[in-house]
């Protein structure tokens, strides 16, 4: 194992126990930078919000932190699940808000034409 | 750049999130009587030494710019308002002590931009990934309320 591999390790274990704490199967946490808000995060989380109170799931927590580094593709909404996988959806408007929560986060169904990242596949 | 001065408002405080405070506390003020709406947030994060200030103010977003990319940003944006609607702003920053951003406008400037959705900014700042205790006084011609994140009972940190 080298210095990376533990660093990596090292993060992976530490929102583990993140989200052990917090308990919930999903974790959506939302980018309220400077860019992001201009960009429309806030009623993108309202929506959200709104939503998991509608469809009733009480087993998604939701987060909002400072910039992702990612501001040409602002809002920025990642899910993550308790097993650690991690979904990045970019450009979120409230429209697709709904659909991560009434697919992802409802159905287990990523929204993979909302992705980006490493979990988009393109072949 | 923002349409809202709620949005000023919840930049403002994330970036008091960013200086790991424990608190941050907002009040506004907003009167018809005496034409004017003054936006003050305040925390005890860790605060900027004059250098860096002057570093964050003078950093305007350039227009010429057509990416929409202003980040780091929120404080020259606030200014730029305030000034641009009459009004002054104002920053006082003592290194691990706190910031205060105050900022005030001509209330019946033409280009002044309303209040907004501050709920949903007082919520936002309520369900942040660091623990940080939200507390807003507003206060009108008419009306005065508060709000304090540590009188309610949170779920997950949410408020549902």
């Amino acid at each position: 194992m080298n210095l990376e591999q533990l660093k990596q390790l090292k993060e992976k274990a530490q929102k583990q126990i993140a989200l052990r704490e917090g308990g919930k199967k999903y974790r959506v946490v939302i980018s309220m930078g400077t860019s992001g808000i201009a960009a429309g995060a806030r009623e993108v989380m309202k929506t959200m919000l709104d939503e998991i109170e509608k469809q009733g799931l009480d087993d998604v927590e939701v987060r909002v932190t400072g910039e992702h580094g990612l501001e040409n593709i602002e809002p920025v909404v990642q899910v993550e699940e308790a097993g650690g996988e991690k979904t990045t959806y970019a450009q979120i408007d409230t429209e697709k808000a709904k659909k991560i929560v009434s697919e992802h986060l409802q159905k287990g169904r990523k929204v993979d034409n909302l992705a980006v990242g490493r979990e988009k596949k393109t072949e | 750049m923002f349409e809202e001065l709620s949005q000023h408002v919840l930049d403002i405080a994330m970036n008091s999130l960013s200086a790991n405070a424990k608190k941050v506390q907002i009040s506004i003020l907003e009167s018809r009587k005496r034409d004017c709406l003054i936006l003050r947030v305040r925390d005890d994060g860790h605060g900027m030494d004059a250098a860096t200030l002057k570093q964050v103010l003078t950093r305007r977003w350039s227009s010429k710019k057509k990416r929409r990319k202003p980040v780091g940003l929120g404080l020259a944006l606030l200014q730029q308002t305030a000034e641009m609607c009459d009004g002054h702003f104002h920053v006082r920053s003592v290194p691990g002590r706190g910031t205060s951003v105050t900022a005030s406008m001509r209330l019946s400037h033409i280009d002044r931009p309303p209040l907004g959705d501050l709920n949903t900014t007082i919520l936002a700042l309520c369900a942040t990934d660091k623990k940080m205790d939200v507390q807003l006084n507003y206060r009108s011609d008419e009306q005065k309320f508060s709000f304090d994140s540590r009188e309610l009972a949170t779920r997950g940190g949410v408020i549902l």
